[in-house]
């Protein structure tokens, strides 16, 4: 009796030991996929063909809480609205470049821009781009800005800005910045007089 | 047979493999959080009332020692291993030291041995002590006799608590007067036969006989009982009863409601109502309007599940504007000006429940509290919106609530920034898309620390929050004579 109840256990122990390494393998898997989904959505950048063109850059810097304004050239597509995703991604590339002047999250991206009418545009994000942007008053401030003021500057017709995460709204980027309301490029270009 | 045996004992054997496997849960997860509504400390000093959320560690109460002394003094605590230091200053005292140990009930305050009702606890970098710990601590720490009430779970520290008197007088109809040593405030709920005043923030304390009864055609009896930090006096009638404030708040009087006017129309039932204080009292006597008044709302931001930004792993936002806002309300009141604080303890409030709070309070100014371990210094921030020449006498559209103020709150982020830079702490006034602020009737800033220098933990060193919160307060005070007292 005593040796069956010691099979018993150490069959437990068996199963148990079995479900933990099947447990461990699934969230690896989760943990690949996740990273897949990211490189695939990074590798779908729209084709864009053509000489490098200059575009201007709002590029935030976290050590001085500035805003300023920088060139770099770039492939640009032909529609209007590839054109400003090429430019945020510009922008973006620059911030996860390491070191950075104004660091955001791993995998941060720009899914989509859509153009509303003619002087509206809604800047779609991954959720990369707000799960792990840092928290902070000014650090969201200097985020919103430079994406706000890069897009009026390389497209003078957009005058209200609207950031989405993942296709939905949210209410702040990381705790701070209002995601809930379009922003003007006029009010923007106050905040990056005040931060030159 | 044999395999009826065998069933019943892999079933045996998983049962005790489950009940094991909770036991080592809740051993690594001692602190489950309550709802600090329903579970919490309130604390009573001379200078200030507060509460304290309690949390169930292992079936027992307990309260975190930064919140417990925060509101008394300056409060410097740190984790170091499975230790736990901490320097508790009051006001105009010298530092005091003491030292606990995550699962020990042995500890050293003030360089005595001192020994805890139960293990201590050291959870996420927050120190908490058992809640029948509480009084004998505070006392030692600030060398005041301190009274703890652990059914009501509150605590009188360095305060007696106040005792009512009851005194019935019969009559058509009869009155019982409920006489106070100081004013009160309760809340005050009605329903048929019955007004129950419940006291949050005052120490009313039993009179010794918690449970009395009258011989009376009218009003048959009054019980006081104190739980979850608030302390309650039932009083119960055998008609409407109402409640009138005399004697400037230090009495109440309970009576028999007027009967109600006829019906003119058919009205749906209406709930028991809940009101604060004065709003209660007979509506024979209209209500003098309450004189203008200059108050300060202090938001310290995020609390609870929003930790806000992690200015380190174990320092999160939360706390340091706690701390802050604390500071700061210590040096307005230096100042002779008014503060009060949106959240005392660890609670999360959503950003439009911050807003609709702080309208309701009706604040002279409003002063959001941040902090962030990027950059360095202070940032003053006003609201990003454009300038609206509304009334500030009309109705105000929600999300643009703050443009009709923006002027004076620019006023007073240049007049803090000034007190700032007179103390040579690096500074910038901006304006910030930051919510809840749009949402603000009454001029509003915002107040982003960042570390003083390289070391990122030094935002929440006393020294420099002290200097942060005397500027701020500096700045509010040299201000205050253009910003309008506004009617409660």
């Amino acid at each position: 009796m005593t040796r069956r109840i010691v099979v018993m256990f150490a069959a437990l122990v068996l199963i148990a030991l079995g479900l933990a390494f099947y447990a461990w393998q699934l969230k690896r898997k989760v943990a690949r996929d996740e990273q897949l989904a990211t490189q695939q959505q990074l590798a779908m950048a729209p084709p864009a063909n053509g000489p490098p063109t200059p575009v201007t850059l709002y590029v935030a810097s976290d050590s001085d809480a500035t805003l300023r304004r920088s060139q770099m050239n770039v492939v640009l597509p032909a529609e209007r609205t590839e054109r400003a995703r090429a430019v945020l991604r510009a922008l973006f590339g620059a911030y996860l470049q390491s070191p950075s002047p104004h660091p955001i999250g791993a995998g941060a991206d720009v899914r989509d821009v859509y153009l509303l009418g003619d002087d509206t545009a809604v800047v779609d994000t991954n959720s990369a781009f707000a799960n792990t942007h840092p928290s902070g008053v000014l650090a969201e401030e200097l985020t919103v800005a430079s994406i706000v003021a890069t897009l009026n500057a390389n497209d003078g017709k957009i005058q209200r800005v609207k950031i989405l995460v993942n296709g939905q709204e949210r209410e702040t980027l990381a705790g701070h910045a209002d995601l809930q309301r379009f922003y003007l490029a006029s009010n923007i270009g106050q905040v990056v007089k005040d931060l030159q | 047979m044999l395999s009826g045996r065998v069933s019943r004992l892999v079933l045996a054997l998983i049962t005790v493999g489950a009940v094991l496997l909770t036991v080592l849960l809740l051993h690594h997860a001692p602190v489950l959080a309550q709802s600090p509504e329903q579970n919490q400390l309130t604390v009573y000093s001379p200078q200030t009332s507060y509460s304290v959320p309690v949390l169930e560690v292992n079936g027992q109460p307990y309260a975190g020692l930064v919140e417990l002394l925060e509101p008394l003094g300056s409060v410097d605590a740190r984790p170091d291993g499975k230790k736990y230091k901490l320097r508790f200053t009051p006001p105009g005292g010298h530092p005091q030291e003491a030292q606990f140990t995550d699962g020990k009930d042995k500890a050293k305050v003030r360089g005595e041995n001192y020994k805890l009702p139960a293990n201590f606890v050291l959870q996420s970098g927050r120190g908490y002590v058992p809640l029948s710990a509480t009084s004998n601590l505070l006392a030692t720490f600030l060398g005041t006799p301190a009274e703890f009430h652990p059914a009501g779970r509150r605590l009188f520290i360095g305060t007696t608590p106040e005792r009512f008197t009851l005194e019935l007088r019969q009559g058509n109809p009869s009155r019982l007067l409920v006489e106070f040593p100081s004013a009160v405030n309760p809340s005050i709920a009605t329903e048929p036969g019955r007004v129950r005043l419940t006291f949050r923030r005052e120490p009313v304390a039993s009179s010794g006989e918690d449970n009395v009864k009258y011989n009376d055609s009218l009003i048959t009896g009054a019980v006081f009982s104190e739980h979850d930090g608030i302390a309650e006096l039932d009083i119960t009638g055998t008609a409407p009863l109402m409640a009138n404030f005399a004697d400037g708040g230090k009495t109440i009087i309970v009576t028999g409601a007027p009967p109600p006017p006829p019906p003119v129309a058919q009205q749906a039932p209406e709930p028991a109502p809940e009101t604060p204080s004065n709003a209660a009292a007979s509506p024979q006597q209209p209500q003098k309007p309450a004189a203008p008044r200059f108050l300060v709302l202090i938001d310290p931001a995020h609390g609870g599940s929003d930790i806000g930004a992690a200015i380190t792993p174990d320092l999160p936002e939360k706390d340091v504007v706690l701390t802050l806002a604390r500071r700061l309300q210590r040096e307005l009141a230096n100042r002779g000006i008014a503060a009060s604080l949106l959240r005392t303890s660890d609670v999360a409030i959503s950003l439009d429940q911050r807003a609709i709070s702080a309208n309701a309070a009706r604040p002279a100014l409003y002063v959001a509290l941040h902090a962030a371990n990027t950059g360095k210094g202070v940032h003053v921030f006003t609201a990003l919106l454009p300038a609206a020449n509304t009334s500030t006498q009309s109705f105000l559209p929600w999300d643009t609530a703050q443009a009709a103020f923006l002027d004076l709150s620019g006023s007073v982020a240049g007049s803090v920034a000034a007190e700032l830079e007179a103390r040579k702490l690096p500074n910038a006034t901006l304006f910030a898309p930051l919510r809840p602020m749009n949402n603000i009737a009454a001029p509003a800033v915002a107040v982003e620390i960042a570390p003083p220098a390289e070391k990122v933990d030094e935002i929440a060193a006393a020294a420099y929050q002290e200097q942060v919160a005397q500027s701020i307060a500096a700045g509010i005070a040299a201000i205050r004579a253009k910003l309008p007292e506004v009617r409660p």
